[in-house]
C-alpha cells in the first residue's frame, strides 16, 4: 500500500480574491477560443493605435521643409518602427484574432483543435513584439533599417545596436505564433466542422482563414529562417547575407518570398469580413459563391509567384514572368469586386453602420487595386517605384482592406461578442471622418511620388515643390486620427446598452455564428441547427426564403 | 436616422423622373471628380526628356485611360445598388434570391483576362526598348552610390576623371544631349536607388553587382535625382542633379575633369 504526504492546507490570509483579479486570472488561464481571440484583437488594436501614434509623429515632422524635431536616426526608427507594427503586430495577429472568435462558430466547433498552443501562440506574439518594441529602450535606439531590412544595410557593420537584434528575434518569435495559429486553424476546419457543414458549405470568411493559414505556412517560415540568418550574421559573424556572396539580393528574394504573401495574408481574412457583411445587408446569398471560392484560390496561388515585383529596379528579375503573375492576380481579384457587386445587385439594401464600412473598402480597395495593375508594369514601375506613389498605393491596399474591414467586422461583430450594438449615429461619424482623413492623407501621396518625391525620406527641400502636398496629407492625417475619439465614445457609452437577446441582431445573418446566443456559451452551440446549405441561419430563422439560380 | 428621413422626404416629394436624375448625379459626381483629376496636360510627367520617358511616357497614359475606364465603371456598379437597390431597414420584403448567373460569371473572368493580356503586351514591347542593351552606345558613365553620396565617373577621360558629392554638396551628373549613354551602377557598401524620376527611370545600386542601363537624355535642362533605397541615415541627403548639355559642351566638362574633380 502507498501512502502519500498529506497534502498542506493553505489558508488564505487577509486578502480575498477580487472580481477584477478573478476575471484577470480566467483572462490569462484561458483555452477558450473567444477569450484568446478577445485578447488578439484588443492586443494588436493597441497596436494600431501605438503605429498610428508613430505615423502621427512621421506626418508631423513632414509637414514642412527641414527637420523640426527628429533627428534623421530618429525618424528612421519611427517609420521602420510604424512599418513593423502595422504588418507584423496590428495587421497579422488581427487576423488571428477574427479568426479565432468568428471561425470555430462559423464552422459549428466548440474550440479550435489545439486550445493550449492558441494561448501559447497568443503569448509568443505578445512578448515577441514587446520585445521589437523594447529596442526604443536600448542605447542605440530601435531598429532603423526599414521593416524590410535589406542586406546589407540591417548587418551588424551598417547597424550595430542591440535595436536590431531585438527587431529580428522578436519577430522570429512572434512570426512563430503566428506559424503555430495557422496550424491550428488548417486543422480545426479539417477535422472539427459540425456534420453537415460540407467545405462548400463553409462560409467565405472560414474559407479564407484555411487559405491564409496555408498561405502562413508558406511565407513566415522562410521569414523566421531568414532572420535567424541575418541574426546570425550579426551575431556570429556569418556570411550568409554577405554582399560577396550575392547576399543583398539572396536577403530581398526571401524577404519578399514572404512579403508578398503577407500582403495576401492580410488581405484574404478582411476580404472574407466584408464577404460576411454584404449578404447580410442585401437580404440576398452571396453572388457566385463557387466562383469567389475558386478566385480566392486562385489568389493564394499566384500570391506566391509573384514576390519579385518588389525588386523590378533591382536588374536581376526576369521582368516578363513577374509581371505577368502580377497581372494576372489582378484577375480573380477583379472577379471578387463583381461576387460583391452582384450580391448587392437588386437586393434590398440597407445602410447599418457594417455596411457603410463595406463601401468605404470597396471604394478604396477599388482605386489600391488600379495603380497596382499600373505599379505590375514594369516601364512604369521604374518611373514611380520606391517614391510616395507606392506609399499611397499601399496604405489604399492594405489600410483600405485591413482597416475598413476591420471596423466593419467590430460594427458587425460586437453584439456577437459582447451582446450589446454600438451605436449607430457615433459609427457613422467615425466613418465618414476616417474615410475623409484617410483619402485626404493618401490621395496625394500618389502626385507625390510622380514628382520625385522618395519614400522613406526625412526631409526634403524648399524648392522641391513637395511641401504644399505633404502639408497636406498631413493635415489629413491627423483628421483620420481624430476618427478614433467617435470609436472611443462609442465603446464607453454602449457598455452598459440594453442586451441584444436574440441569436441575430442584424436579422439576416447567414454564417452560423448566428444560430447561437450573443454572446455564445463556452462551448458555443447549446443545439446545433440543421446545415443544408452555405447559409445555416437564414435557412433557420427564414425558412420560406428559397434559392433561385441554383448550379 | 433623421438625416437620411429628411433627404427621403425631399426624394419622395419630387416627381419620379427628377427623383432618378438627382440619384444619377449622386452617383456620376465621384466618377467627375476622379476623371478630373487624371487629365492634365503631362499626366504628371514632362514630355520628350530621355529615351526611356519616351517609351514609357504613352504606356502610362494607356494604362491610366484603361484604370480610369475600369474604375470608373466598377465604381457606378458599386453605386449603383447602394443608391438604386436601396430598400427600408424595417421593411419585412425579401430580394429575388439570386445567387448565380453563369454567362455573367464567365464574362466577367475573361474582359479582366483581356485587359491585363493587352497591357501586358504593350509593357513587353517598351520595356524590351527601356533594357536594351547595345553595342554602339556612345558614351559611358559609371554611377557608384556610397553612404551618403554618389560618384560619378567618365572612363572615357581617364581613370581620374570622377566626380564625387558629400550628403551637404551634391554631385551633378552631366550627361550628353542625344547621345546614347551606357551607365554602369553599382554600390561600395549598402543598397542605394539610382532614381531620375523626370526620366521616369530607376535602378538599384547593389554591393556585389554590377547593373547596366542605356539611355538618352533629350532635353537641355537640369533635372533632380535621388536615392530612392533606404540606405542608413542621412538617406534623404543622397540627392544628385542631372544637367544635359550639348555633346560639345560635354567633350568640353570632359577636358575639365581629365585631372579629377574639378
Amino acid at each position: 500500500m502507498t501512502t502519500y504526504a498529506q497534502r498542506p492546507t493553505v489558508t488564505a490570509n487577509g486578502s480575498m480574491p477580487t472580481p477584477k483579479g478573478k476575471s484577470f486570472v480566467k483572462w490569462i488561464t484561458s483555452t477558450d477560443h473567444k477569450t484568446i481571440g478577445y485578447m488578439y484583437l484588443i492586443t494588436s488594436f493597441a497596436w494600431f493605435l501605438i503605429g498610428g501614434v508613430l505615423a502621427l509623429v512621421l506626418r508631423a515632422e513632414l509637414a514642412r521643409p527641414g527637420m523640426q524635431f527628429l533627428s534623421n536616426e530618429q525618424y528612421n526608427q519611427i517609420f521602420t518602427m510604424h512599418g513593423t507594427i502595422m504588418l507584423l503586430m496590428f495587421a497579422t495577429p488581427l487576423f488571428v484574432g477574427f479568426a479565432n472568435v468568428i471561425m470555430p462558430l462559423q464552422i459549428g466547433a466548440a474550440d479550435v483543435a489545439f486550445p493550449r498552443l492558441n494561448m501559447f501562440s497568443y503569448w509568443l506574439f505578445l512578448f515577441g513584439g514587446l520585445m521589437t518594441f523594447a529596442g526604443f529602450l536600448s542605447p542605440g535606439g530601435a531598429a532603423s533599417f526599414g521593416w524590410t531590412a535589406y542586406a546589407p544595410l540591417s548587418n551588424s557593420e551598417y547597424s550595430p545596436g542591440i535595436g536590431g537584434d531585438l527587431w529580428l528575434i522578436g519577430l522570429a518569435i512572434s512570426g512563430v505564433g503566428t506559424i503555430l495559429g495557422g496550424v491550428n486553424f488548417i486543422t480545426t476546419i479539417f477535422t472539427m466542422r459540425a456534420p453537415g457543414m460540407t467545405m462548400f458549405r463553409m462560409s467565405i470568411f472560414s474559407w479564407n482563414v484555411l487559405l491564409t493559414s496555408i498561405l502562413v505556412l508558406l511565407a513566415f517560415p522562410p521569414l523566421a529562417a531568414a532572420f535567424l540568418g541575418l541574426e546570425a550574421d550579426r551575431l556570429y559573424g556569418s556570411h550568409l547575407f554577405d554582399p560577396a556572396n550575392g547576399g543583398a539580393m539572396l536577403w530581398q528574394h526571401l524577404f519578399w518570398f514572404f512579403g508578398h504573401p503577407e500582403v495576401y495574408i492580410l488581405a484574404l481574412p478582411f476580404f472574407g469580413i466584408v464577404t460576411e457583411i454584404l449578404p447580410v445587408f442585401s437580404r440576398k446569398p452571396i453572388f457566385g459563391y463557387l466562383g469567389l471560392i475558386a478566385a480566392t484560390i486562385a489568389i493564394a496561388a499566384l500570391s506566391v509567384s509573384v514576390w519579385a515585383h518588389h525588386m523590378f529596379a533591382s536588374g536581376q528579375v526576369l521582368l516578363p514572368f513577374f509581371s505577368f503573375m502580377t497581372f494576372l492576380i489582378g484577375v480573380p481579384t477583379g472577379v471578387k469586386f463583381f461576387n460583391w457587386i452582384g450580391t448587392m445587385w437588386r437586393g434590398h439594401v440597407t445602410f447599418e453602420t457594417p455596411m457603410l464600412w463595406v463601401m468605404g473598402f470597396l471604394v478604396t480597395f477599388l482605386f489600391g487595386g488600379l495603380t497596382g495593375i499600373i505599379l505590375a508594369s514594369p516601364p512604369l514601375d521604374f518611373a514611380v517605384s520606391a517614391s510616395y506613389f507606392v506609399v499611397a498605393h499601399f496604405h489604399y491596399v492594405l489600410f483600405g482592406t485591413v482597416v475598413f474591414s476591420m471596423f466593419a467586422g467590430f460594427y458587425f461583430w460586437w453584439p456577437k461578442m459582447t451582446g450589446r450594438m454600438l451605436n449607430e449615429r457615433l459609427g457613422k461619424i467615425h466613418f465618414w471622418t476616417l474615410f475623409v482623413g484617410f483619402h485626404l492623407t493618401f490621395l496625394i501621396q500618389h502626385w507625390l511620388g510622380i514628382k520625385g518625391f522618395p519614400r522613406r525620406y526625412a526631409d526634403y527641400l524648399p524648392g522641391d515643390g513637395f511641401t504644399f502636398m505633404n502639408t497636406v496629407s498631413t493635415i489629413g492625417s491627423f483628421l483620420l486620427a481624430l476618427s478614433m475619439i467617435p470609436f472611443a465614445i462609442n465603446i464607453w457609452i454602449t457598455r452598459k446598452a440594453p442586451l441584444v437577446g436574440v441569436d441575430d441582431p442584424w436579422g439576416y445573418g447567414s454564417s452560423l455564428e448566428w444560430a447561437t446566443s450573443c454572446p455564445p456559451p463556452r462551448h458555443n452551440f447549446l443545439s446545433m441547427p440543421r446545415i443544408s446549405s452555405e447559409r445555416p441561419a437564414f435557412d433557420l430563422h427564414h425558412p420560406h426564403v428559397k434559392i433561385e439560380g441554383k448550379h | 436616422m433623421p438625416r437620411w428621413a429628411g433627404i427621403q422626404t425631399i426624394l419622395t416629394s419630387m416627381p419620379r423622373s427628377f427623383r432618378s436624375r438627382l440619384r444619377a448625379l449622386f452617383i456620376f459626381l465621384p466618377v467627375l471628380l476622379l476623371t478630373s483629376c487624371s487629365s492634365g496636360t503631362d499626366w504628371g510627367f514632362p514630355e520628350g526628356v530621355s529615351s526611356v520617358n519616351d517609351a514609357s511616357l504613352s504606356l502610362w497614359q494607356g494604362a491610366w485611360i484603361a484604370a480610369g475606364v475600369v474604375g470608373v465603371i466598377t465604381l457606378i456598379l458599386i453605386l449603383w445598388p447602394a443608391v438604386f437597390h436601396r430598400g427600408k431597414k424595417d421593411g419585412p420584403e425579401f430580394p429575388k434570391q439570386t445567387q448565380y448567373n453563369v454567362p455573367v460569371e464567365i464574362a466577367y473572368t475573361i474582359i479582366p483576362f483581356i485587359i491585363v493580356a493587352v497591357l501586358f503586351f504593350y509593357t513587353i514591347e517598351r520595356q524590351n526598348i527601356i533594357t536594351e542593351k547595345t553595342d554602339t552606345y556612345a558614351h559611358e558613365i559609371t554611377v557608384e552610390g556610397f553612404q551618403w553620396s554618389w560618384q560619378f565617373g567618365y572612363p572615357e577621360a581617364g581613370p581620374n576623371a570622377v566626380v564625387t558629392g558629400t550628403p551637404t554638396q551634391p554631385p551633378t551628373l552631366v550627361v550628353p544631349l542625344g547621345e546614347r549613354v551606357r551607365y554602369t551602377i553599382t554600390s561600395n557598401d549598402v543598397v542605394h536607388g539610382f532614381w531620375i524620376p523626370a526620366f521616369m527611370i530607376q535602378m538599384q545600386n547593389l554591393p556585389g553587382v554590377t547593373n547596366e542601363l542605356e539611355f538618352t537624355a533629350k532635353k537641355l535642362g537640369e533635372f533632380p535625382g535621388r536615392c530612392n533605397i533606404l540606405c542608413g541615415r542621412n538617406h534623404s541627403q543622397m540627392l544628385f542633379t542631372v544637367r544635359v548639355v550639348t555633346p560639345e559642351e560635354y567633350d568640353a566638362y570632359l577636358e575639365t575633369i581629365k585631372g579629377g574633380q574639378a
